[in-house]
Formats: structure tokens, C-alpha cells, sequence
């Protein structure tokens, strides 16, 4: 155990980079702060290396007053308090620190794209300087255009600011902390205080339900027990007694920690830590310090940037030399410049993706996931490994009857959540007896006032198996109480560690039965040593060497089940040695406690959700590895793996493997084990090089006996495999593990505050199953962001072919970058966000989880097939319907070649067309407005058959169903009247440069649309006729 | 515990790219083999074709439904522009007396301009036609071309016409004479059926005042209707634009004059407040004298 106390401060070490990182980022900003604030956080964050010094435990009452000058009878006075809360501040947890908003503001509009615009912008600016200079009636097109993009760029910024800034909203409210109160000795009176207002030396008094307010060091127990399980996992109540009874602070019973419950009697002691510098409040430090990796979907979309960026950079700057070498002017040359990055930059993208991901947010947060990072949601789903709690997750957190041994024979008891379907044999006598002992020999009592509520979920006061024996007795036989009053309780010997039984004796219902009735439980092999005969059929019969023996058998078989098993007994009094005066005193047990008869075993288990092993058996198909980590012991946890299929029916152990050879554990071909269950000591004893072994030739992992720090070490192996990792956990020491996953999911109702301020995501009915629909919704929001990105890729390339065009070729500009914008967020935003609502293609969950290095969101299929197929296709398209434009108004395409000078000199006013007609300036500008709008209706309606073909990648369009998917019909039709309405109604504003065009032009680009489709739908077709083949890895994005 | 991204050196960066160009082991070429390159330029080489032929069929097509002689559509033309002769830079017309080079460049394009309306040019092309109608030459279901054109003889031009004139067009003395033409438009009728002129005015005040005289020809600036309709310069071959010249007789020299010139038509508006070269031209005239 000293060991695992190092690994705590293991983290401590490593993790100071990230807090001095943080502190020097502090000391920048922190100059207008009080110095002497900024002095004590660098103590403190000395204090947070060193180890952990605590030596109050083995002080005595007087050293401990001495210490923090205080009274242990009259506490601490009043000025003195005052003067520690001055210089420790208050007593709470010190909320992970948060970049201010205005910093997450400005983040979201230097990223990405968002430099690109900026650079356009600044372009534009300077565009309009240098045309300013030499003339100063320069049009201010450019002012305008530059003012619309730094639009553009605060508007999507500010927009994925608050879809970010909702979401973690939702979280902020879970992260509320109830406010405690604390009943506290000072000069001399008892008195209740917030707890934060706790100081070092306070003298505390905590009772039963309580939540430990700070570390404290017992003074006084009376019987009290505190639940560690936030601390260190294990669930077991522990007893605190004023008495140091180990060397390490952490195990010795003499100290209480923050944040831990206490479950039953009462303790008074005194605070010997508050706020961050409780043990607990350090762990939670340090988890917030350890840096946050990006995201994969973060990576993705980087990725993706820098491809467009790319791209956009090259190509502008290849066309700024050529316009150059062309002998443009320079203003001119940067005016493409500007044009090139504009047609480049998918500027509705942003917005797109980030609404896409609120809205599978919103949808997992239906299905129980909460996202606190939008990011998160396609995280879960390219997760490949899941490291899983067992209790509460896998299983219900319940003890729970799961099997009976009466009659020698074993009973199986129905575990699943309502328990409403109890098969066994219940005719037997034994049974009879052994139901009223079940009954009578138990002290739990259903919490008062919850009569309408199902037996199930009824509250219990009292211990997890005597709880679980109550409902068991409660389901069966009806009001257990009821029973309990009719035989009314004489005399009780209380369960403890030494006798490992508990006793109760019993007037009995009959009344004409004078006998007493005692009834005992405890560990059967205590139970079975003081018995001499055991029950058969109602029949009492001497306990013989056989019967040991078939107890012995089911004892063992149920023990190997992971289950606890309790055995049962009683004992008819006499009535002539005691009669109903006889007065039982259980301090000198004047009654017999041997010669018992025995009636049976009752085993209990935590039992697995029932939705859990379906949910195991979906992850395997999918691909991912679920293992699990459990501070249970390794029977219990084998299981419970074997029952929810984490160790599948047919997969051995090396155990299990070398005792069916009954060959030597270590001559067993480690290889051949698929499964592998390894303790926390053994983990221990591992190199990482071991561990990666572990993890890679093993394909069904269970983690027992573990303890939260070992969580840390299980994921950094797990992401060393390159794998995505998801982790569950519940407690405060599990915040590390939670935050270095790449995706941390904490329980929305075990969970402490720091497990779900350091987790992604809130699960909120703590069930496992959740999970794997969170993935579902993971993969469908990966596969969709492909078809949402390819999607706006492909008119991006529509949008810049005309630059180039024009640049080489010299043709009248084919479409002004206003209507560029307005594609880009007008017509296309709607229908790309619409692609999120597409449905899976196929069985999503059959397939592996993505590679994170291989299956890249932007793959070189998906943006050759947009860039160089369909969006050539769709310029193509676009320059048909501005030739046309151009050719029935009467400038041939012969005439438009390098007529660019003519065109655009404002001076030439009899500019001649194709028949000898001469154009004033305006009217050629105007026909330019005609041309710009044709080539937009046309982008627009072949973005139509874009979303359509972007439904599918691999499917015919008609096995996904064309009506499948009503948002898409949502998205076209907004294309349509976005459209409409800029032609209509915006033709009289000049910088907009639309012109309401005339209807025969708007379906010119419709035969190129139906040819987009048809090309598709031959692509997709030799994909799905021919798979593995050279079409199919070229052509599948 | 956050992993460290492992930090590329150059030479390894370098040594990547190198084997990302050329890959020894697997024969590679920027990440493909010989054959895949292959197939990737045949697909593309196959794809593009189809394309050109969509675009060309489709060109076609289009280009079919598109008449020779007149253009499906002309809404865009319905008001024709005015433009001067000689078009100069911002279209000011900058005439120093004492730097024969300043106004020689405008004498020379006005030459090449008014070569085609030469007396013996337009008697050998063009018919003599009936003043104040329209020479209308109608198909009649059968196409009826070329079609003839009216002459419009340099000498119309009077003192402007440039013919045996010592004076270049006025530009020696400073009595420039600026030529307006009204924009060609496929069957338009301007004036509809009524005689129509072009008039100049000073655009303010200042100017009228400046601009002083100025004499017209023909006389009053008349356009007449016989040049109309114009039938396209397929068909339409010797077609004679009609013109107006201005001569401004006493510019204020050394004084920039801003002029405007209309068409009074009643079928031509020249109000658009968007283009202002519609049924109008504004021009600038500067004569530098030495005083």
C-alpha cells in the first residue's frame, strides 16, 4: 500500500511541467493582484510536490492541540478563526481553472479559416489604399468586401462560440456544489456553519449520512463508519476510531477525508486540512492541471484546414506570379489574390460542422450522454478501447440474491431489475425456514414513507446484503416488517469481523409455540462449525460427512462465481430450559451457539445490467475492447466479465488454461489465453513493455483489485496502442484518468464533482449501455461530417475555376465574390447542416473503429473525388450557364476571349458584341450582374444534386430513400428561396451585384445536374459492384 | 503526462519528403506506383474527355437555338449610349496650343476615323437614300442580305470634316471640333418616326459660360432617321454610323470645361441615374494657351 501511496504523488511529479506552465501563463496576468496572494500560490504549489507529510495521525491529542493551537473541548476562539480563513481562504475546491470568455472568444476567430479571412480582409484593404492613392474616387467595392468578410469572420466565430458555450452550460449546472453544512465546536459552543468556512484546528462533530467536511483526525467514535469509495474505489464501509492503526495516513483508521460519507454512528475530530489542500483536494488539482490532448475530431478538422489552406495558398500564389507575369497590374493580381482565397475558403464550414455536432449533442443527450465538449461526441465514436468500471456501470451497485442453496440442491434467483420473477421451488419446508430467517436474522429496515414506491427502488437503511436480503424476503413474502413485529425480536448480537456471524432470537408467530426461535447468519463455514444437523425437506437430519460434503461443493461453486455467500441457521429452544421469562443477555450468551441446525446458503452479487451484456456483445462487433477495471476482487470481477460477455463464454485465462492441462501456470503458452484477468499487485509489478504486451495479445482484459492511480497507467498503455480511449469513473482519484483519456465519462449519479469536472462526457443513468449508443452516434456524426465537408468542398472549386478562367483566359468575371459569399453561407449552409440528419448507410457498428492516423476525415479519395470530379463538373456546369448568358445577349464565347481590358475600361462606352452592337460600360456590368447570378443559379442548382448524391457514399441513393431524410428537402428548398430572393429581391442593391434573372435561365445548369447524379450513381454502383478493386479504393471517400 | 509530440529534425523531414517523391522499396512516385499513376491519368484522361464533350455538345446545342443576325435578347440595350470621338484618356479632351504632339495624336485617330466617310468611299458602297424615313429592308420570309446602307459623306461635316483643313479638325487653334456617335443597336428605331438631334450643354454654370460658342453639323445636331434601323454587322457590311461634330469656337483656355452632349429622341431616355452614358456623353474640354 506504501507503494500505491507514491503513485499518487507519481502524477505529482510528472504533472509539475503543467503546473508551472500554468503558473508563469498566472504571473503574467496576475500583476494587478495582491502580492501576497501570488506568494502563497507559490507555496502552495511547492506543497503540491512535496509528498504527502501528514503525521497528524500519530500525534496525540495534546501535540495536536499544541500544533494548531486549539481546545479539543472548547474549540478554536472566534479571532483566531478568523484570522486562518484570512490566510488558508475558505474551505472548498479551488474550480479547475478556465481560460476567461473573451480568450475562448477571440480563439474561435483566429482559428482555422478564420487567419485566411483575416488575410483576405487585410487584402482587400490594401487593394483599396493603392487604388485610393492614385485616384481618389476609387469605388470602395473593396472597403465593402473587406468589411463583409471581418463580418463574416466575427459573425461564424461568435456563432461557434455560443453553440460551445451552450453545451458547457449544461454541464456548469451539474458542477453546482449543493452547499454543506458542518456542525463545529468553537469558543466553547456547538454551532452549524457553511463548510467552507472551516478552518485548520476547527473541532467538528459528524454523524451517520454525513459528508466528511475536510480531512479530519478522530478525536471520538462512537461506532462510525465512513463510506472511501470516492477516495480509494473500494466500496466497503470502513470503521474510524480515535486510534492510529497504520503508518501511512492514508490507511490508518484515524483519519477522515474530505468529500468521503459517513455512513453510520458518530465521530468528533478535528480539521487538520480544508479546501485544496485536503488529499482529495489535491488529486483534483492535479488532474486539472494535466494538459487536455486535442480531440481526434479536433486533429481531423486541423487536418483538414491545412489541406484547404493549402490549397488555397499554392494555387493563389501560382496565380498571383502568372497574373503577374501576364503583366497585370499589382492591384489587380492581389484582387485575385483575394478572389482565389474567397473561392477556397468553405466559410459556411465552420458553422456547419459545429451545429452538426451540437445536434448529435442534443440527441446523445437524449439518450443519457451528456457532452460537455462539442468535440467529444465524434470522440466516442472512434474509440476503440473502453476501460470500464465494473460497479454501477456494468452492474447494478445492488447486492442482490442471485442464488439459493437449500435441499442440497442450488436454486438460481431472478437478478434482473425488478426481480418480479422468482421461479425457484418454493414448497419446500426448508424453504419455509429458511425465508423466516432470512426474514427475522436481518436489521435493515426500508427507509420510512415510500409506500408507492416499487420494492426495488425503495431506500434501505442498513447494509448492501442486508438490504438485498430484505427485498429478496420483501418480494417474496410480502410485508417483512409486518413478519418482524409478529415475531418479535427478544435479543440480537450484531454482525461483526470477529464473530463473523449475527444472531437475533425471536418470539415466534404461533402462539401456541412457547419456543424461542434463534436464528443466525454469518460466514458459512463460522455457520456450518456450530451446527450438528441440517434441514432436508423440512426434515432435521444429522449433518453427515456427505452432506458436509455437498456443502462444501456448493459453497465452493458459488464462491467461484464471484459471489458472497451467507449461510443460514436456526435453533428452537427448548422450552423448559427457556420459557418466555427467560431473559437473554447477549454480553455473557446465555443461550446455545452450538448444535445448530442447518438450513442453507443464500449467495449474493452485484448483478450485471441487464442491458449491459447486449451492449458488450455491440461493442466486440464494433470492433472495440472493452475492459474492465475494478477495485473488485478477481473472482468477483471474472464474473461478472464472464456474465456480461467482456470474457466471452469460450475464451480461457492462463488459469484457466493450466488447470484444465493441470500443467504449472507458467508452462502455459501465454499467447493462447485470449483472456487475461491481472490484479492490481501484478499490474504493479509490470514494465509499460509488459503492460503493451498485455494489451495486445490479450483480447479480454479485466483489471481487479486496482486502485484508481492503476486506471492512469491502464489508459496511458491503452494510448501507447494508438488507440482511442474512453475511461468510466466515478470517484475523485479517478480524475486523472478521466482527464488523460481521450475521452473521460464520469456517472452522472455516482460521480463526484471532480470525476465530472475532469470527464468529456456525463453519463446520466451510469449505465454502460448508454455508452455504446453514444458511439453509434460517435461513428454516424464521422461518417456524416465527410459528407457534409465533401459537400461544401465541391463548390468551392466552382467558385474558384472562374477566377483562373479569367485570369488566363481574359473573359468577362463569371461570379463577384459577394455571390460567392452568399453561397457559401446561404444557399449551401442549410442542406449541409440537413447531411447531419442523414441516417447510417449500413450497420455502423459492424465495422472496426477508425484508425486515428489512417481513416482520416479528409481523405485524398474524398477531396479528389470533390475537387477534380464533381467540382469540375459542377464549373463546368456554371460556365455553361454564363457562356449562354453571355452568348443570347450577344457576346459569343469568341468575343468574350481576353476581352477582359476592353470589358472592364469604364472609358469604353461603344464596346462592340458579336452582331456589331455597341455596350456602354454599365450595360455591360449589368450583363456581368446577369452572368454573375446565372453562374450562381447554376452552382445552386447543382448543389441540389450535390446534397442528394452527398446522402450516400456507397449506396444507391434509392436504398437509402429519397424521403428518408426530410431535412434535406428542407435544405433544398431554403437553396431555392435563398436563391430566389437574392435575384428578386436584392437585384436593386448594387454591391450585391444580383440581378433578378430571367426564369429560362435558371434551369440551363439542370441536364450538368442530372449528370452529377448519374456519374454518381455509376460511382457508387462499380464501388459496390466491385469492392477491394482499384475503383473502389480510389473512388470510396 | 501529456505525450510530447516528437519533434521532426530537418534532415528528417527532408528524408520523408524525399521518400514521399521517390520510394525505392516500393517504387513509388508520390505515394503511387508506376501502374497507378497510370490508371489515376487514363480515369482522369477519360473523365475530362467526357466532360469536353459534355461541355461541347452542350455549347452546341445552345449555340444552335442562338440566331446569326440578331441577338435573342437586347433588353439590355433598350436606351444606346453616346461616345466622342476622339476617345481620349478619361475622355478629356486636352488640346496645348504651344505642343503640336498634345493634340497630333487626336488629329491622327480622327484621320483613321473619318477615312471610311469619304465622299468617294460611301458614293461606291452605300445608296443615297430618302431623308427622314427609315430605310427599312424587311426579309419577307426570305433572308435579304447584305443589306444596303445610306451614306453619310464626310463633307456633311462642314467645317469639321477635316478635308483640305490647315486647321487638324480646329486643334491648331484651339477650336477643337469633337465628334458624337450614338451606340449601333440591332433594329432599333430611334426617334421613332421623328427627327431628333443631338444638343451640348456646359454641365454647370461655369462651364456654359466657359464653353462659349459652338457650331454643329449637320446643322442642329440632326441625326437623321434614314440610318435606322441597323441590321447587324453580318448583314449590315458598309453600314455608316452617323455622326455629329461639335466645333467649340472660344473655349475659356487654360480652364478645364466639363461639356455634356444629348440625344433629344423621343424614344431614348437620357435620365438613367445609373449609367451615364445612356442617350448622353460627358467629356471634358482643356485648351492651354499661352498668354
Amino acid at each position: 500500500m506504501g507503494k500505491e501511496k507514491q503513485e499518487i504523488y507519481s502524477i505529482a511529479v510528472n504533472g509539475t511541467k503543467d503546473i508551472e506552465r500554468v503558473d508563469t501563463e498566472r504571473s503574467d496576468e496576475g500583476d494587478g493582484k495582491e502580492k501576497r496572494k501570488r506568494h502563497s500560490k507559490k507555496d502552495h504549489q511547492k506543497e503540491l510536490k512535496k509528498d504527502l507529510d501528514l503525521d497528524d495521525h500519530k500525534l496525540s491529542t495534546k501535540e495536536l492541540e499544541d500544533k494548531y493551537g486549539t481546545n479539543i473541548v472548547q474549540g478554536l476562539a472566534s479571532t483566531r478563526v478568523a484570522e486562518l480563513l484570512a490566510q488558508n481562504g475558505p474551505n472548498v475546491l479551488t474550480p479547475p481553472k478556465e481560460s476567461p470568455e473573451i480568450i475562448k472568444f477571440l480563439k474561435q476567430m483566429v482559428g482555422g479559416f478564420s487567419s485566411l479571412l483575416w488575410a483576405g480582409a487585410v487584402l482587400c484593404f490594401i487593394a483599396y489604399l493603392i487604388e485610393f492613392s492614385k485616384d481618389k474616387s476609387a469605388s470602395m467595392d473593396n472597403v465593402y468586401l473587406g468589411v463583409v468578410l471581418i463580418m463574416v469572420v466575427i459573425l461564424t466565430g461568435m456563432f461557434a462560440y455560443y453553440q460551445e458555450a451552450k453545451s458547457t452550460n449544461i454541464i456548469a449546472s451539474f458542477t453546482k456544489m449543493i452547499p454543506r453544512k458542518a456542525f463545529v465546536i468553537r469558543d466553547g459552543k456547538k454551532r452549524e456553519i457553511p463548510a467552507e468556512h472551516l478552518v485548520v484546528g476547527d473541532i467538528v462533530e459528524i454523524k451517520g449520512g454525513d459528508q466528511i467536511p475536510a480531512d479530519i483526525r478522530i478525536l471520538a467514535s462512537q461506532g462510525c463508519k465512513v463510506d472511501n469509495s470516492s477516495l480509494t474505489g473500494e466500496s466497503k464501509p470502513q470503521s474510524r476510531t480515535c486510534h492510529i492503526t497504520h503508518e501511512n495516513p492514508l490507511e490508518t483508521k484515524n483519519i477522515s477525508f474530505y468529500s468521503t460519507t459517513c455512513l453510520e454512528g458518530t465521530a468528533t475530530g478535528m480539521v487538520i486540512n480544508t479546501g485544496d489542500r485536503t488529499v482529495i483536494g489535491r488529486i483534483a488539482l492535479l488532474a486539472s492541471s494535466l494538459g487536455h490532448e486535442k480531440t481526434p475530431i479536433a486533429i481531423e478538422i486541423e487536418h483538414f484546414v491545412h489541406i484547404v489552406a493549402g490549397v488555397a495558398v499554392s494555387i493563389g500564389i501560382v496565380f498571383f506570379i502568372i497574373a503577374i507575369c501576364m503583366q497585370y497590374r499589382v492591384l489587380d493580381a492581389v484582387i485575385f489574390l483575394i478572389g482565389i482565397i474567397l473561392a477556397n475558403v468553405p466559410e459556411g464550414l465552420v458553422a456547419a460542422v459545429t451545429v452538426s455536432l451540437s445536434l448529435t449533442a442534443k440527441r446523445m443527450a437524449k439518450k443519457n450522454c451528456l457532452v460537455k465538449n462539442l468535440e467529444a461526441v465524434e470522440t466516442l465514436g472512434s474509440t476503440s478501447i473502453i476501460c470500464s468500471d465494473k460497479t454501477g456501470t456494468l452492474t447494478q451497485n445492488r447486492m442482490t440474491v442471485a442464488h439459493l442453496w437449500f435441499d442440497k440442491q442450488i436454486y438460481q434467483a431472478d437478478t434482473s431489475e425488478n426481480q418480479n420473477d422468482q421461479i425457484f421451488d418454493q414448497s419446500s419446508a426448508t424453504w419455509a425456514s429458511l425465508s423466516k430467517i432470512v426474514t427475522l436474522c436481518n436489521r435493515a429496515e426500508f427507509a420510512p414513507r415510500q409506500e408507492s414506491v416499487p420494492i426495488m427502488k425503495k431506500v434501505v437503511m442498513g447494509d448492501a446484503s442486508e438490504a438485498a436480503l430484505l427485498k429478496f424476503s420483501e418480494v417474496i413474502m410480502g410485508d417483512v416488517i409486518e413478519r418482524r413485529k409478529r415475531n418479535r425480536k427478544v435479543a440480537e448480537i450484531p454482525f461483526n469481523s470477529f464473530n463473523k456471524f449475527q444472531l437475533s432470537i425471536h418470539e415466534t408467530e404461533d402462539p401456541n409455540d412457547q419456543r424461542f426461535l434463534l436464528v443466525m447468519k454469518g460466514a458459512p463455514e463460522r455457520i456450518l462449525e456450530k451446527c450438528s444437523t441440517i434441514m432436508i425437506h423440512g426434515q432435521e437430519q444429522p449433518l453427515d460427512e456427505s452432506t458436509a460434503e455437498a456443502f462444501q461443493t456448493a459453497y465452493m461453486e458459488l464462491g467461484g462465481l464471484g459471489e458472497r455467500v451467507l449461510g443460514f441457521c436456526h435453533l428452537y429452544l427448548p422450552e423448559d430450559e427457556f420459557p418466555d421469562t427467560y431473559t437473554f443477555d447477549v454480553e455473557s450468551m446465555n443461550f446455545p451457539t452450538s448444535d445448530l441446525c442447518f438450513v442453507g446458503l443464500i449467495s449474493l452479487i452485484d448483478p450485471p445490467r441487464s442491458t449491459v451484456p447486449d451492449a458488450v456483445m455491440k461493442c466486440r462487433s464494433a470492433g472495440i475492447k472493452v475492459i474492465m477495471v475494478t477495485g473488485d476482487h478477481p473472482i468477483t470481477a471474472k464474473a461478472i466479465a464472464r456474465s456480461v460477455g467482456i470474457i466471452s463464454a469460450n475464451s480461457e485465462t492462463v488459469e484457466d488454461i493450466a488447470k484444465r492441462l493441470k500443467i504449472p501456470v507458467e508452462q502455459v503458452n501465454k499467447r493462447e489465453a485470449k483472456a487475461a484477468v491481472v490484479s492490481g499487485m501484478e499490474l504493479k509489478e509490470m514494465s509499460p513493455e509488459e503492460l503493451d504486451e498485455l494489451l495486445i495479445y490479450h483480447t479480454e482484459i479485466v483489471f481487479a483489485r486496482t486502485s484508481p492511480q492503476q486506471k492512469l497507467i491502464i489508459v496511458e498503455g491503452c494510448q501507447r496502442q494508438d488507440a482511442v480511449v474512453a475511461v468510466t469513473g466515478d470517484g475523485v482519484n479517478d480524475s486523472p484518468a478521466l482527464k488523460k483519456a481521450d475521452i473521460g465519462i464520469a456517472m452522472g449519479f455516482a460521480g463526484s464533482d471532480a470525476a465530472k469536472n475532469a470527464a468529456d462526457m456525463v453519463l446520466l443513468d451510469d449505465n454502460f449501455s448508454s455508452i455504446v449508443t453514444g458511439i453509434e452516434e460517435g461513428r454516424l456524426i464521422f461518417d456524416n461530417l465527410k459528407k457534409i465537408i465533401a459537400f461544401t468542398l465541391t463548390k468551392n472549386i466552382a467558385e474558384l475555376i472562374p477566377f483562373l478562367i479569367f485570369i488566363i483566359a481574359g473573359v468577362p468575371l463569371p461570379i463577384g465574390t459577394m455571390a460567392i459569399l452568399f453561397i457559401d453561407l446561404g444557399t449551401d449552409v442549410i442542406p449541409s447542416i440537413a447531411l447531419a440528419y442523414e441516417k447510417a448507410e449500413s450497420d455502423i457498428m459492424s465495422w472496426k473503429p477508425r484508425h486515428k492516423k489512417k481513416d482520416r476525415l479528409v481523405n485524398h479519395q474524398l477531396a479528389l473525388y470533390s475537387y477534380l470530379q464533381i467540382g469540375i463538373l459542377q464549373s463546368v456546369g456554371g460556365f455553361f450557364a454564363y457562356f449562354t448568358v453571355y452568348a443570347v445577349q450577344g457576346f459569343k464565347p469568341d468575343r468574350l476571349l481576353y476581352l477582359r481590358p476592353l470589358w472592364e475600361n469604364g472609358i469604353l462606352n461603344d464596346l462592340e458584341d458579336s452582331y456589331g452592337q455597341e455596350w456602354t460600360k454599365y450595360q455591360r456590368k449589368y450583363l456581368e450582374c446577369t452572368g454573375y447570378t446565372a453562374y450562381f443559379v447554376a452552382v445552386m442548382v447543382q448543389q441540389i444534386a450535390d446534397v442528394i448524391i452527398r446522402k450516400t457514399r456507397k449506396n444507391s441513393i434509392f436504398q437509402q430513400g429519397l424521403f428518408r431524410n426530410k431535412y434535406i428537402w428542407v435544405g433544398i428548398a431554403s437553396q431555392i428561396i435563398i436563391a430566389v430572393i437574392l435575384s428578386c429581391g436584392f437585384g436593386g442593391i448594387p454591391i450585391l451585384n444580383f440581378i433578378t434573372l430571367w426564369v429560362q435561365y435558371w434551369f440551363v445548369a439542370v441536364p450538368y445536374a442530372i449528370v452529377i447524379w448519374l456519374y454518381d450513381e455509376f460511382r457508387k454502383l462499380l464501388i459496390r459492384r466491385y469492392p477491394g478493386s482499384w475503383w473502389d479504393k480510389t473512388m470510396y471517400y | 503526462m501529456v505525450n510530447e509530440k516528437e519533434k521532426k529534425t530537418g534532415g528528417q523531414v527532408l528524408e520523408e519528403w524525399k521518400e514521399f517523391v521517390w520510394n525505392p522499396r516500393t517504387h513509388e512516385f508520390m505515394g503511387r506506383t508506376g501502374t497507378s499513376w497510370a490508371f489515376i491519368l487514363l480515369f482522369y484522361l477519360v473523365f475530362y474527355g467526357f466532360l469536353t464533350a459534355l461541355f461541347t455538345l452542350t455549347m452546341w446545342v445552345m449555340l444552335q437555338t442562338v440566331s446569326d443576325h440578331i441577338p435573342t435578347y437586347q433588353d439590355q440595350l433598350a436606351t444606346p449610349g453616346l461616345m466622342i470621338r476622339p476617345k481620349t484618356e478619361n475622355l478629356e479632351v486636352l488640346v496645348n496650343l504651344s505642343d503640336t504632339k498634345s493634340w497630333n495624336q487626336h488629329v491622327q485617330i480622327l484621320d483613321k476615323f473619318l477615312e471610311p466617310y469619304n465622299d468617294s468611299v460611301q458614293a461606291q458602297k452605300n445608296d443615297v437614300c430618302r431623308p427622314g424615313h427609315y430605310y427599312e429592308q424587311p426579309d419577307n420570309g426570305v433572308l435579304n442580305y447584305p443589306k444596303r446602307a445610306c451614306q453619310f459623306n464626310r463633307t456633311q461635316l462642314g467645317d469639321c470634316s477635316g478635308l483640305s483643313d490647315p486647321t487638324h479638325y480646329g486643334y491648331s487653334t484651339g477650336q477643337p471640333c469633337v465628334f458624337i456617335k450614338m451606340n449601333r443597336v440591332i433594329n432599333f428605331y430611334a426617334g421613332a418616326n421623328q427627327s431628333m438631334n443631338v444638343t451640348c450643354v456646359g454641365k454647370r454654370n461655369e462651364d456654359a459660360k466657359n464653353l462659349g460658342d459652338f457650331t454643329m453639323f449637320p446643322a442642329n445636331g440632326n441625326i437623321d432617321l434614314m440610318y435606322f434601323p441597323y441590321y447587324g454587322k453580318k448583314f449590315h457590311v458598309n453600314y455608316t454610323q452617323p455622326l455629329v461634330a461639335v466645333k467649340f469656337m472660344n473655349v475659356t483656355p487654360n480652364v478645364e470645361v466639363n461639356v455634356e452632349c444629348r440625344i433629344n429622341a423621343v424614344n431614348i431616355a437620357t435620365n438613367d441615374e445609373r449609367d451615364k452614358f445612356a442617350g448622353r456623353v460627358a467629356f471634358k474640354l482643356r485648351i492651354i494657351k499661352k498668354t
